[in-house]
């Protein structure tokens, strides 16, 4: 069975994925096999126009595919690389949340981690300039009306250090603390604002 | 420990409440570097104790200090957390509210062993207190606080008595060295059986001196010594039995702890209109689990009355009292409101019918669980001129001329089929536009419902409109407690939290029943904690509050019917092991609940029997047992209630002290799983023996 295809169809798919990913507000897995299949087609094209000089309507026709594959893999990229950059400021720059999280770490290709590394490091060093003045990794989502916070534990996160002393969080109990040393963990979903 | 003195007793030398929570705020902003866990409030699971802490967690959060609130259910939880918090190291106050009264808190069992600088503050309506909680000083006793509503000034006899027990212990003094183990060994036999065995805290026994002469030298000295520096044995003796009796009268309740609260934010003079409206919660539920009498409570509601107008001025062309006075004027209107309560249950959410059907008051007067009382209800109704249709509407949806006639009608009419203490005097709450004006005793009933069986229960809750085959032909919808929290938190990104039920995944583990049932515990505190200050879930808890009336009913008068009540020489007992509800009625919150509705109901049909107190001062009164099976863990629910013959009295419930002793002589299996020690848990096998041994020790009174 042949698989008869029209050109650029594989790259249809890998857009089609990208609306699906943005319609559901989820992360897909990254689909490496499309990718591949995309690439060798563009490598097959490419082998199709090396030899003539003429500049033939097949020529066109190939020349146009290819520029369309191109853009095709180029945005399902950039959209990919656009939610990774949001689900980073959205955990407040905590890396290693990120990626210690099974269910993200499965859907990123190595090329994403990497890059989420380097993104990463990038943000560390423009914000270590000037963090006593302003912590760019904040949530500026709600401005603070409190010095303190009501929180009610969702998942046990152990004893935590602050700056005031130690504060052991256990489930089922309510703390007032101050906002500044537990934004990290409500971020990160252990504590929830009450 | 010392008892405080509430603020009008107060002087320079004695301070009072506001002294003992400026003493918190000291302490937190002294040692900056370690407060973050240093101050931890320690909850018990009622909803007196839930209004309590949430004024005082509202007025330690205006003052800026980081707190801790942790729910404990009874004395074994109690331990369990008494165990953590010796290992912090920051902790420097702890406040217990409405728990710990009874117990000896500066021996080694509770809290004697923490560090000097913690100082324990015990708010607690339970009575009888510890007599070493109150009167002990010393450096260990410093530390022990307890916030007194002023009894404490009228037993200076029994403080007087514990003193001479407590600091003259032997017959002989401190300086005498020379003193002799026999001696002691043979007064403390004397001293020991005079005590209940729970309360025998006398740590002097353990003052013993290991020198001794001969016998005959001992003799001579105690000869010598016998005159005037040591007691008497009549007078320790009559020490002994003063003791004994305040121990021993049964438990009864002080001022709730939601009041004194109030009394501390209004020393602070930092109240408004929500933490008025908590301490009238506190108030009403006392009064409504016939913890306190009409007296107490008419003492206290002149009280909240004068603070009602003060916060909440009407405006000068509207009368008080009438029915426009509780209408919401503005959408923003959050004031409460004096008006008079009816004793229906929950009348203004439920049909008129309803109301009265489920009315413990109206089913013990006109017999309820017979057809014929039932007759006799809709006869009322008639002649009270409300037609059938009309009573069985929501109340919402009544005729506004019948709304207002409601009282007038009832007072005039009720009276004929012995109805006549109808109303009482009591407050509500305007919410603005979002629900219509709530009671008191509305708001106590959605939120003590929350707290028994917001979750962990399948509850049907019925859909209004839906009855006799609504809209939707469905009877009703399954209650869905906490599950509000739970979509909030799904909408978050993916890196935080996408554990919808992992709560619960984490808890099957070898303890799974238990941690579960733990979890659904703390669950419904949160619920009802939060719903003190929200109208929306509090709104929502109302039909969880009828559905729990229902089963309540439908119990009680099948229990009537079948007469299911078996009358012991003491007292009377039910025990309930099959129904429909009996999963429902394991919660020891609700098979309070049955009794109280049954003694209500049953007052007038039976009669009381005298309970002797120590000497033979006998009041009659109405003892209830309920038990209810609990089938997971196959034990007994056993929930004593001391009905008072008279409506709006109360009487003192010895059932704590009974249970124990029965417990004790017949070795049964069984462990207090609340701060109530009226309410026991006991295997199954050890039930009848148990019920047996109950009457013995109900003879001895």
């Amino acid at each position: 069975m042949t698989d008869t295809r029209q050109f650029g169809d594989l790259a249809t798919q890998l857009i089609a994925e990208s609306r699906r990913s943005t319609l559901t507000d989820t992360l897909l897995k990254y689909n490496d096999n499309l990718v591949r299949s995309i690439i060798r087609e563009q490598r097959d094209l490419e082998k199709m126009t090396e030899n003539s000089q003429n500049v033939t309507p097949a020529m066109l026709i190939y020349q146009t595919t290819i520029v369309r594959n191109k853009r095709c893999l180029l945005a399902y990229h950039k959209h990919r690389m656009d939610r990774l950059r949001d689900m980073y400021w959205t955990a407040g720059g905590a890396l290693p949340h990120i990626l210690s999280n099974q269910d993200i770490r499965s859907k990123l290709s190595p090329h994403e981690v990497d890059f989420l590394r380097q993104y990463s490091t990038s943000v560390m060093d423009y914000r270590a300039g000037f963090t006593n003045e302003l912590d760019i990794t904040a949530s500026i989502t709600h401005p603070p009306k409190d010095l303190h916070v009501l929180v009610h534990v969702i998942r046990d996160c152990g004893i935590i250090q602050t700056e005031l002393g130690t504060i052991d969080f256990q489930k089922g109990q309510r703390f007032m603390v101050r906002r500044a040393d537990i934004e990290h963990l409500i971020v990160q979903g252990y504590l929830e604002e009450v | 420990m010392v008892f405080l003195p509430p603020p009008h007793l107060a002087s320079a030398s004695r301070p009072a409440y506001a002294e003992a929570y400026a003493n918190i705020l000291v302490a937190h902003r002294r040692s900056p570097l370690t407060s973050a866990s240093s101050v931890i409030i320690l909850v018990a699971p009622d909803v007196d104790a839930l209004c309590a802490a949430k004024i005082l967690a509202e007025l330690l959060k205006q003052d800026d200090v980081m707190h801790r609130i942790i729910p404990v259910s009874g004395l074994a939880d109690l331990e369990r957390m008494k165990d953590e918090l010796v290992t912090y190291a920051e902790l420097h106050t702890l406040i217990l509210l409405n728990m710990g009264a009874i117990l000896d808190l500066s021996s080694e069992n509770w809290f004697g062993e923490f560090s000097m600088k913690l100082t324990v503050h015990i708010i607690d309506s339970n009575r009888p207190q510890n007599l070493a909680n109150m009167f002990s000083g010393g450096e260990n006793g410093e530390r022990f606080i307890v916030w007194d509503d002023g009894e404490a000034e009228n037993m200076g006899e029994e403080r007087k008595a514990w003193e001479a027990l407590t600091y003259e212990p032997e017959p002989d003094s401190d300086e005498d060295s020379e003193l002799d183990d026999q001696d002691e060994v043979r007064s403390n036999e004397d001293d020991g059986p005079d005590d209940d065995e729970e309360f025998s805290e006398r740590g002097p026994s353990g003052k013993r001196r290991s020198l001794g002469d001969g016998d005959r030298s001992q003799e001579k000295r105690r000869k010598l010594d016998d005159q005037s520096t040591r007691l008497s044995r009549e007078q320790r003796d009559t020490y002994h039995e003063l003791i004994a009796k305040y121990y021993g009268s049964g438990s009864w309740y002080g001022q709730s702890a939601s009041a004194t609260m109030y009394i501390l934010a209004t020393v602070l003079e930092r109240v408004d209109c929500d933490f008025l409206w908590l301490a009238i919660l506190g108030l009403t539920f006392q009064y409504t689990t016939a913890r306190i009498s009409r007296d107490t409570y008419d003492k206290y509601h002149s009280i909240y009355y004068d603070e009602v107008f003060r916060l909440n001025p009407l405006p000068p062309d509207v009368a008080a009292n009438t029915t426009d006075a509780i209408t919401a004027m503005s959408p923003d209107d959050l004031s409460v409101r004096a008006a008079e309560e009816l004793r229906f249950m929950l009348f203004r959410h439920w049909t008129l019918y309803d109301a009265m059907y489920h009315s413990s008051y109206v089913a013990g007067k006109l017999g309820i669980w017979k057809e014929r009382g039932r007759k006799r209800l809709t006869g009322l109704l008639a002649k009270m001129g409300f037609s059938i249709p009309q009573t069985q509407q929501p109340y919402a949806h009544m005729d506004l001329d019948l709304k207002h006639q409601l009282r007038a009608k009832l007072d005039s009419i009720a009276p004929e089929y012995g109805l006549v203490e109808l109303t009482y005097p009591s407050f509500a709450r305007c919410f603005g536009y979002r629900a219509s004006p709530l009671s008191a005793a509305d708001a106590v009933e959605a939120v003590g419902a929350l707290l028994d069986v917001a979750g962990g229960i399948r509850m049907e809750v019925e859909v209004e409109g839906a009855r006799h085959g609504g809209e939707w032909f469905g009877g009703g919808r399954l209650w869905e407690g906490g599950r509000n929290g739970e979509e909030k938190r799904e909408k978050r990104i993916e890196v935080g939290s996408r554990q919808k039920d992992g709560d619960d995944d984490a808890d099957t583990d070898v303890n799974g029943e238990e941690r579960k049932e733990r979890t659904w515990w703390v669950k419904n505190f949160w619920a009802a904690y939060d719903a003190l200050s929200d109208i929306v879930p509090l709104r929502d808890a109302l039909s969880l509050a009828m559905s729990l009336h229902r089963a309540i009913i439908r119990q009680g008068t099948s229990i009537i019917d079948k007469q299911d009540i078996r009358t012991m020489r003491s007292h009377r007992v039910v025990v309930l092991s099959q129904g429909p509800d009996l999963a429902l009625f394991a919660h020891p919150g609700v098979l309070a609940r049955l009794g109280l509705w049954l003694v209500d109901a049953l007052r007038d049909r039976l009669p009381g029997t005298k309970i002797g107190g120590l000497k033979g001062r006998g009041k009659k009164s109405l003892p209830f047992v309920v038990a209810c099976l609990n089938e997971r863990t196959q034990t007994y629910v056993v929930v004593g209630i001391m009905g008072a013959l008279d409506f709006g009295d109360v009487r003192r419930n010895e059932f704590g002290l009974a249970f124990i002793e029965a417990k004790q002589r017949c070795n049964a299996r069984s462990r207090h799983s609340t701060f109530d020690a009226s309410v026991l848990e006991i295997e199954q096998e050890d039930l009848k023996l148990f019920l047996e041994t109950l009457c013995e020790v109900g003879e001895g009174y």
